[in-house]
């Protein structure tokens, strides 16, 4: 049965700050900037806005949790922003990733706990190598891992996609295929930190390996920088600047998994399915009704493994999908039409949700889906933790 | 090497602790389930497959096979720079399906690294209190 809260809340603005590698400005301050954005976007009162959501997650385990430096919390944004002078609600959670503070807000705004929520994800870029593990002692399960050197997310997601090439016949120029076409939208995205550098399959394919089979390419841009998002009720958003880009629906991935290398490929199809289910029963669509889809792309294959766990093809069967122009803009099936964490940079699956409020509404300009009336966003490999939203243009 | 960092060694715990003492025994010992007969590792507190607390660490075969590998570039991990660029095997024990172990393989044999390969356990001292259990290929 379709869920109850179907088209009752919607998206109302957007705002980016600018993303970089190394910006002059602290990461508090940009996040001021997009969350500014985003209520001048929604055409909005700043003291409108009554309800507060982040995931404030450091980038990777081990990197620093300074407020307003390395991480952005409801606290800063609290006390650094003119909003409601009595701010009625506020959720930062710590797992799902920032589609499930979006969930959030909308659960908030269903219950009538507040008005107009600004949900925001801020990403600091570590200065250093990213990802360094520097520890000498390794806690928990990572004592089966670090003394042989294998810590990094990047290594075991090139595990999982040796194994994926292994099992189903995948190549790299099959992956080849996904990194280009996701660079060629995000050079028709201004926001995008790639927007003006093209990639060709040759570039690809001379990128230095990280950890082999997957290189420089196949692992998102590490940027600095903070998205904000206005979301309201679908009556109040009728008064706005935008049109609204309607929530249909939504997932979180509830499944069980092993601790051990759970990037292993044992369960992606299992993993995935728990949210990618919740996202199709909730919102009464399915695969074959989207208009494009935004998958997480943190590592390359992650698009790849979602276009099989969520039902758009079959199990084994996405490195051949996404050939022959079908994921392209022009294709059946427009996948991660802004180019992705890949292409545009690292923000933990925000970009993936502006993008589709972006399609559904018409302001995608130069890369824009014709006609798009439902977009879904997808945040996190199906094998982590993550959350999903299906968004309308109706309704 | 004389720049070369120690390596990371494991926080032992209470949960661990069997696994680790059994290897500086050359014994390789996984936690398994004593009603329902699952291996879990990492060692949990309960099991993973039917959430009974009736645990205790079991010698396995020290067979399985490579499930997959990867050859790392970055010096992210204190001590492996010099190793550079330096492999990875996931082992599946042949005692369970997706029962894992990482490991490496031993440099003489890393040129025939191959997904499904056999490999068997042996151990490493790297010093008196520590002994890594490590996989290399059967002939």
């Amino acid at each position: 049965m379709t869920w109850k809260g179907k088209g009752k809340t919607a998206i109302v603005g957007i705002g980016y700050s600018e993303l970089s590698r190394r910006p002059q400005r602290s990461l508090g301050a940009l996040s001021l900037d997009a969350c500014r954005a985003a209520i001048d976007d929604a055409g909005l009162p700043a003291e409108r806005v009554d309800g507060l959501a982040t995931f404030p997650e450091a980038p990777f385990h081990g990197a620093g949790t300074q407020d307003g430096e390395q991480i952005v919390s409801v606290e800063y944004v609290m006390n650094h922003l003119p909003l409601a002078p009595d701010i009625r609600w506020y959720a930062q959670i710590e797992t799902g990733l920032v589609a499930s503070a979006v969930i959030e807000g909308v659960n908030a705004l269903l219950a009538d706990a507040c008005e107009y929520v600004l949900v925001w994800r801020a990403l600091h870029n570590p200065r250093g190598r990213y990802g360094a593990w520097s520890g000498n002692r390794a806690p928990g399960d990572a004592q089966f891992m670090a003394p042989y050197g294998c810590t990094s997310i990047f290594q075991w997601h090139a595990m999982a996609w040796q194994r994926y090439m292994h099992r189903y016949g995948a190549t790299r120029d099959h992956l080849a295929t996904f990194v280009t076409n996701s660079r060629r939208n995000a050079n028709l995205n201004p926001n995008a930190y790639f927007y003006t550098t093209p990639m060709t399959r040759e570039d690809y394919f001379a990128a230095r390996w990280i950890a082999e089979p997957l290189c420089l390419f196949d692992c998102d841009i590490p940027v600095e920088g903070c998205v904000a998002l206005i979301l309201t009720t679908a009556e109040r958003a009728a008064d706005l600047r935008h049109p609204p880009a309607y929530i249909a629906g939504y997932g979180q991935n509830t499944s069980r998994r092993r601790a051990l290398f759970h990037y292993s490929l044992d369960n992606y199809m299992e993993s995935g399915h728990s949210l990618a289910s919740k996202l199709w029963a909730s919102s009464g669509l399915g695969p074959q009704t989207m208009s494009a889809a935004e998958l997480y792309d943190g590592f390359s294959p992650s698009t790849l493994y979602w276009l099989e766990a969520a039902g758009f093809c079959g199990e084994g069967e996405a490195y051949s999908f996404i050939q022959d122009g079908r994921i392209a803009l022009e294709g059946e099936l427009p996948v991660n039409t802004f180019g992705g964490s890949l292409s545009e940079g690292r923000l933990h699956g925000m970009g993936h949700i502006a993008e589709a409020v972006m399609q559904v509404t018409d302001r995608a300009e130069k890369r824009q889906v014709p006609n798009a009336s439902a977009v879904c966003a997808i945040d996190g490999s199906p094998m982590l933790r993550g959350s999903g939203l299906v968004i309308t243009r109706e309704p | 090497m004389s720049t070369t960092q120690e390596k990371p060694r494991p926080l032992i715990d209470d949960l661990t602790r069997p696994f680790w003492e059994a290897a500086r025994e050359q014994r390789l010992v996984i936690q398994r389930c004593q009603d329902c007969h699952y291996f879990n590792h990492p060692p949990r507190p309960v099991c993973q497959a039917c959430h009974g607390a009736a645990l205790t660490f079991e010698p396995v075969s020290g067979r399985g096979t490579i499930y997959s590998f990867s050859v790392m570039y970055q010096p992210n991990v204190t001590g492996f720079g010099d190793e550079l660029p330096y492999l990875n095997i996931l082992v599946e024990l042949e005692e369970q399906p997706q029962l894992f172990l990482v490991s490496d393989l031993p440099a003489a044999q890393r040129e025939r690294v191959r997904v499904g390969g056999k490999v068997e356990v042996y151990f490493e001292d790297v010093d008196a209190e520590l002994t890594l259990p490590k996989f290399c290929l059967v002939a």
